[in-house]
């Protein structure tokens, strides 16, 4: 069945394509069968004059039966369709009003639902712009599901060696350097990479060329491969870039190729400069930091490079057994879009199935506009039918009318789209691959088909009514009385109890996600956010080219900025609350070592001065911080959270317990005191472990400076100038206070919420909207016996409430519906929340009430418009 | 030319086309002409109605039409029969012949 009609489309469209020779072949066939009719009567005696007439007359009329012949072949199909839409335009500009408001409905659904479909599409959906994108894998270190973290340069090394399911293997350290032989010293964003970087992914230098083969060895030159806007920021795009030398941290490297505009970020790192990575010889296993990237080699799975790399590991691990003890550590592939992406599908498709729900109401809605317009266009309906229209050609009328409407509403949502994705864009947290998303190809074709989809569904809504209803009866009734259909009536009330069903998770949804915020918001990050200013310090390596130079530019500049009018106390940290541990390192207590071939433990490692307790507000709780007299002739010490000691030694004295930190065996470090926790690895996470250890003996070269200010916060500029006062070369960048340190935290789930909330209020806008628009149509059908009602003495009251008892119903039992739903549906939500179980009974006992409660505001003036109709009047008009 | 002509039911030209073209290919006056003869001149149809037919079926999937030599040595369309035409003719026989026999049963009865 399906097999034929297919093929009957195809013979339809080489019909209507080769429209020109069917055509002539038409003229060609008929003309032989005249002239065939013509010879076989001449061949029986007529004469050819009389023949020729006879055989027209025998044929009936050529024109006539060349036009019912293009009939027969489906070309009345498109002549029909040219008229129907005239015929549908001309309907839609006598309705100016209706028209407008559907149009304004229907894109302000499809408008929301491309701008959401554009995000979730470049984020999650599309390929990555690489070719051969799904060859592309990131391989990482893991020895749990849950656990996995980068390569080290002993593992890196191994792996490019010895793998051998990889066309191409190359790794990225991310970090930023500083820029000098500008005007002033620039903090830039780098990815340092390996040789074969470019090639793995596929992308090359739009100038000059990418590394060759070698110049990741030790020894080799220093080259770098620039951003297009790096080029156009620092060297213009006249002159030549290729060969310009850049001086980075230090080091001189040569510019030997730029690459292509738009091409900012690679696997997600956006970097400013690509210099070469050139490796040493590793002393130890760790410590890890390179994002190792590869290309399958083709007809190669994933679970065969799995395999390789984990003999890979086997053979390493006895190696560099004395620096690295967890066995269960395996090199693991994992595609490089999962990674890209990681998380978001949750978040996205929860978006995008809000605003699904969305379009849906203001589908109903405008079902429900077509409806009343249906009732009011019945005598128009039942005119063309007794003049013959076939209920077929009326069907196609109505579509073509409800298409031509949708595509109206599709162009004018397409433009919503563009304003939404921009403010999408730029009001939103960062998120990986945005720069990838755009109203592209993919999004229009999906934008058409929901275009097209939403006019055949809201479309067939007035064919359930408009072409049942009883003719005669509507022509003799003039249209005057209400004379609604119940199927229409029932559908219509349908409609609007499933704009409530469908509000209702919207409501719940974007309530939980704020209650979760709100929580969120509330958690104690264990210090004391007001009057604090954050900033990033960094001593160029030029200058500072080792630990101690460091630590001696941070022992001359921090009393300095401590003495400054207003500052209550002043400190560094290599990490900073909430969302931002700097370092996580591993270590293993000496007294209860863990046992051969498992995993040592691992948590936030804080390099800091001891002005960074006083200026957070943590407090000691026993021992003593480490501080400025621990330094790298004395013994190392290090304080701990008290997260930690409940951790590792609960109920038991701390202070003098030792333990070897990040793979070290030989020198421990003893913990000298204890103090209070802090959120270092997000606001909700659980653990609060971490391990303080001076900078003095730890130098650090880019740590977070910490400035408390006494009842104010400290401005930017003064610290700025006070460190420059001390080295104009060190560069003060990321400032901020830690007010905004910590509303950035929560961006991602603000915006989320933020943006359920506003579909949800649009999605309730437009239920509201709803039961109104089909109450007041009630009631104006209903004026005849209302107005009966009230001349027998009923009273207002009685008539207003039998109005809103019908609205109310509706809603009743769309919330029913909508919370059986809502039930299932916020289940998937449980991963976005925080502290809010996904069924919390009062958030949707609270909704349930928000929403009947809009219900009711919307009933109630039509219900009173009800009361007011005039008996009299009513009576003497029939 | 006075001949006594039945009007041909809707949907019985489609039925009388199939059956010429069971016979083998054929072009549209060949068809003509066939039902013509084979209902010994006592149908007749307009000739031109035989064409929207044609393209009907052709539409429907039941002939299918290619260009060749006719006997007549002109370039003419020819038209036959597709597997689902065949199946379609058995159908329409099939029903015809219990639409006739019923007809036939209710004259018998009325007189």
């Amino acid at each position: 069945m399906m097999m034929e009609w297919i093929r009957m489309i195809g013979r339809r469209a080489r019909i209507v394509l080769n429209w020109r020779r069917v055509e002539r072949e038409m003229d060609e066939e008929m003309r032989l069968h005249i002239e065939l009719e013509i010879e076989d009567l001449v061949g029986r005696g007529l004469s050819r004059e009389e023949a020729r007439r006879e055989a027209l007359l025998r044929f009936g009329g050529v024109e006539r039966y060349k036009e019912r012949g293009r009939e027969a072949r489906g070309a009345r199909l498109l002549v029909d369709l040219g008229q129907d839409l005239r015929y549908a335009i001309r309907m839609l500009r006598k309705n100016p009003g209706f028209t407008a408001v559907t149009i304004l409905t229907l894109a302000l659904g499809i408008g929301a639902t491309t701008a959401i479909f554009s995000v979730v599409d470049g984020v999650l959906l599309k390929p990555l712009p690489y070719p051969e994108q799904d060859r592309l894998v990131v391989i990482f270190e893991q020895n749990s599901p849950s656990n996995r973290w980068p390569l080290s340069v002993v593992d890196y090394q191994a792996a490019e060696a010895q793998q051998r399911s990889f066309d191409r293997l190359s790794g990225l350290a991310r970090s930023r350097a500083i820029l000098t032989g500008g005007e002033q010293p620039e903090r830039v964003r780098v990815g340092r990479v390996t040789a074969d970087w470019f090639n793995t992914l596929g992308v090359h230098p739009a100038e000059g060329r990418g590394f060759l083969p070698g110049e990741d060895r030790p020894g080799a030159e220093l080259v770098a491969v620039i951003s297009h806007a790096f080029r156009e920021s620092h060297f213009g795009l006249g002159a030549e870039a290729v060969g310009r030398t850049l001086v980075l941290d230090g080091d001189s490297y040569t510019v030997v190729g730029v690459l292509p505009r738009g091409v900012e970020s690679l696997v997600g790192w956006r970097a400013d400069i690509w210099p070469i990575l050139q490796l040493q010889p590793p002393p130890r296993r760790g410590p890890f930091f390179i994002q190792t990237v590869a290309r399958l080699r083709s007809g190669v799975s994933l679970d065969d490079a799995a395999g390789d790399l984990a003999q890979v590991s086997e053979r390493i691990f006895p190696i560099w057994a004395d620096t690295f003890q967890d066995q269960e550590a395996r090199l693991t592939p994992f595609p490089l879009r999962d990674v890209m992406v990681g998380n978001l599908g949750g978040p996205l498709f929860m978006l995008l199935g809000a605003v699904g729900f969305v379009l849906l109401i203001a589908l109903a809605n405008v079902a429900n506009l077509q409806l009343a317009r249906a009732t009011v266009r019945e005598r128009e309906v039942a005119l063309r039918t007794s003049l013959g229209a076939t209920r077929g050609r009326l069907t196609r009328q109505l579509l073509v009318e409800s298409t031509t409407l949708a595509v109206l509403g599709g162009l004018a949502g397409l433009s919503l789209a563009v304003l939404a994705l921009d403010a999408l864009l730029s009001m939103g947290p960062q998120l990986p691959r945005l720069n990838e998303v755009s109203l592209d190809g993919r999004v229009l074709a999906f934008t058409a088909t929901l275009t097209v989809l939403s006019g055949v569904l809201f479309g067939l809504a007035p064919l359930v009514h408009g072409l049942s209803s009883d003719l005669a009866g509507t022509l003799r009734s003039a249209g005057r009385v209400g004379s609604e259909g119940k199927r229409s009536g029932a559908l219509r009330s349908a409609l609007v109890t499933a704009e409530f069903a469908l509000a209702l998770p919207l409501l719940v949804g974007a309530a939980l996600l704020f209650t979760s915020l709100g929580r969120l918001q509330n958690v104690d990050a264990g210090i004391d956010p007001e009057n604090l200013l954050l900033a990033r310090v960094s001593a160029p390596a030029a200058k500072y080219p080792d630990g101690a130079s460091v630590q001696q530019l941070w022992r001359l500049a921090l009393p300095r900025l401590a003495e400054m009018p207003g500052v209550a106390a002043v400190g560094i940290g290599s990490g900073v609350p909430p969302n931002n541990p700097g370092m996580i390192n591993n270590f293993d207590l000496v007294d209860r070592p863990v046992p051969p071939g498992s995993s040592q433990p691992a948590v936030p490692w804080i390099v800091v001065s001891p002005g960074f307790f006083d200026a957070m507000g943590i407090r000691l709780l026993r021992g003593r911080t480490p501080d400025e007299t621990d330094t790298s002739d004395s013994p190392r010490v290090v304080a701990v959270s008290s997260a930690w000691a409940a951790r590792f030694y609960p109920g038991e004295q701390v202070v003098g317990r030792q333990l070897y930190a990040g793979g070290n065996m030989t020198n421990p470090v003893t913990i000298v005191g204890v103090v209070t926790d802090v959120k270092y690895s997000g606001l909700a996470s659980v653990d609060q472990s971490a391990v303080y250890e001076s900078y003095t003996q730890n130098a650090w070269r880019s740590p977070n400076l910490v400035v408390r200010g006494r009842g104010a916060s400290v401005t930017a500029a003064l610290v700025r100038n006070e460190i420059n006062a001390v080295d104009p070369d060190v560069p003060l960048t990321e400032v901020q206070t830690m007010r905004e340190q910590l509303a950035a935290s929560v961006s991602r789930p603000r915006y989320w919420a933020t943006l359920v909330a506003i579909f949800a209020a649009v999605g309730v806008a437009l239920a509201a909207v709803g039961i109104y628009g089909v109450l007041s149509y009630f009631v104006s059908k209903q004026t005849r016996d209302i107005g009966i009602r009230m001349a027998l003495g009923a009273d207002p009251s009685a008539v207003r409430r039998m109005v809103v008892r019908r609205g109310m119903v509706q809603a009743a039992i769309g919330l029913g519906v909508g919370l059986a739903a809502t039930l299932y549906l916020t289940r998937l939500l449980e991963g976005l929340l925080f502290e809010v179980s996904a069924t919390d009974p009062a958030t949707f006992g609270a909704v349930s009430l928000l929403l009947l409660g809009v219900a009711f505001a919307a009933c109630y003036q039509p219900a009173r418009r009800a009361t007011k109709v005039d008996p009299v009047s009513v009576l003497t008009e029939e | 030319m006075a001949r006594s002509k039945t009007d041909l039911l809707q949907g019985t030209l489609d039925m009388l086309i199939l059956k010429t073209l069971a016979l083998g290919k054929l072009h549209g006056w060949g068809i003509s002409k066939r039902i013509q003869q084979m209902s010994r001149g006592a149908l007749e149809v307009n000739q031109g109605s035989l064409y929207p037919a044609l393209y009907r079926l052709e539409d429907r999937g039941f002939i299918e039409a290619e260009w060749g030599i006719s006997p007549e040595g002109r370039r003419a369309k020819f038209y036959m029969l597709t597997d689902a035409g065949k199946r379609s003719l058995r159908e329409e026989k099939r029903s015809w012949k219990l639409f006739s026999e019923a007809v036939e049963l209710i004259l018998q009865t009325s007189q």
